[in-house]
């Protein structure tokens, strides 16, 4: 099956402006994007620069916009695009170190922000701390993120402000207030309730379209708008 | 430099903002933002034209004769299809935000679509009936 690649280009050292460049390959049509990315680097130019790492949606590495919506370029299919032109650009709103490289500094600055670890004001117990089954599920959807900033990088709103925290960070809060083991809600929910936090949050939902762990985003940030709001009553 | 820096952080906004895939959320809060502007600027217009009061009553009632031609009763009419999608998305929002709305938001849309329809229809009728 033929397929063409628009891909967005830049490399600091060489280039002044970013460009974008079609590359026609043949591929079976079974071939996931990441691989055609892997046969354009391999086969016809090795200067291609993209992250990815284990290939099967577990890392994170390898979020990008593809054909203008961001995703795992190793979860998705050639064949579930229609046209086969395809174009692909880094996942935006951050600085592109090169070609679909981005520097993520500032996605896990913010992640650190919400204290994205268990709090806890108890004696550390002999064996595990336990939790019901009732209270894990609370929290089943949201551990299953893996970091791979679809989301954050999908939110008009962080688009047009870059201090805003952003549906990863703040799942990654909700993920320890709603955390039956952990001690710290109102810590993190202080750090949360604010403009450049929960607040900002439109309910655009184009974090939940992108979510390749298929997590629903705005349905947690509103849990804890919820929960901020009833603090006040 | 600063400034080169900040008009291509603007172009890769404005790119970004056009050419990100729209679906049914985003359509919904790009409408609520315009409406919602909209419905700003009409406020200054409704002042403005309100000022009329303070030159009397027989240049009130002149203007007021203005705004029954056909073509304000039309801009009326599509000012109240402003009000009604914003009004209604924003209950849609509310329930988004602070009820369990974040998990059936789209099948929600559908019915503020219906319901905006319906009301600006109605709307419609009662406007242009009695012209
Ligand atoms: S919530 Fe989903 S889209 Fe966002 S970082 Fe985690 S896995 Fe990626
Ligand atoms: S390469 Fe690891 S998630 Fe795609």
């Amino acid at each position: 099956m033929k397929v063409t690649l628009n891909i967005r280009r830049f490399n600091p050292e060489k280039d002044e402006k970013p460009y974008r460049k079609d590359y026609e390959i043949d591929v079976p049509e079974t071939f996931r994007i990441l691989d055609c990315l892997d046969k354009v680097k391999w086969d016809i130019d090795g200067e291609l620069a993209y992250r990815r790492s284990c290939s099967h949606g577990i890392c994170g590495s390898d979020a990008m916009m593809i054909n203008g919506k961001n995703m795992l370029a190793c979860q998705v299919l050639v064949k579930d695009f229609k046209k086969k032109y395809i174009t692909i650009d880094p996942i935006p709103s951050l600085p592109v170190i090169k070609d679909l490289i981005v520097n993520m500094d500032s996605f896990f600055k913010k992640y650190e922000v919400v204290k994205p670890y268990l709090i806890s004001k108890e004696q550390p117990p002999v064996k595990e701390r336990l939790q019901s089954q009732a209270d894990r599920e609370l929290i089943d959807e949201a551990v299953n993120c893996i970091l791979c900033g679809a989301c954050s990088a999908s939110c008009p709103s962080l688009w047009s402000n870059e201090n805003y925290l952003g549906p990863a960070a703040m799942l990654k809060a909700y993920r320890f207030i709603f955390d039956s083991r952990d001690d710290a809600a109102d810590e993190r929910l202080d750090i949360v309730d604010t403009t450049d936090g929960l607040w900002r949050c439109h309910t655009i939902f184009n974090c939940v379209e992108v979510c390749p762990k298929e997590i629903n985003l705005t349905w947690h940030i509103s849990q804890m708008k919820k929960k901020c709001a009833m603090r006040e009553l | 430099m600063s400034l080169q820096n900040s008009t291509s952080k603007f172009n890769r906004w404005l790119d970004v903002m056009f050419r990100y895939r729209k679906h049914t959320g985003s359509w919904a809060w790009i409408l609520h933002r315009f409406t919602g502007i909209g419905l700003t600027l009409y406020i200054l217009v409704h002042i403005i034209a309100l000022t009329g009061l303070l030159k009397g009553e027989a240049a009130f009632n002149e203007e007021m004769k203005l705004f029954s031609s056909p073509v304000f009763l039309f801009a009326e009419w599509f000012l109240g299809i402003l009000v009604m999608f914003h009004a209604i998305n924003g209950i849609r929002i509310v329930l988004v935000d602070l009820g369990n709305g974040a998990r059936y938001h789209k099948q929600i849309l559908v019915f503020v679509y219906i319901l905006t329809v319906i009301l600006v229809a109605g709307m419609g009728y009662l406007i242009f009936a009695h012209v």
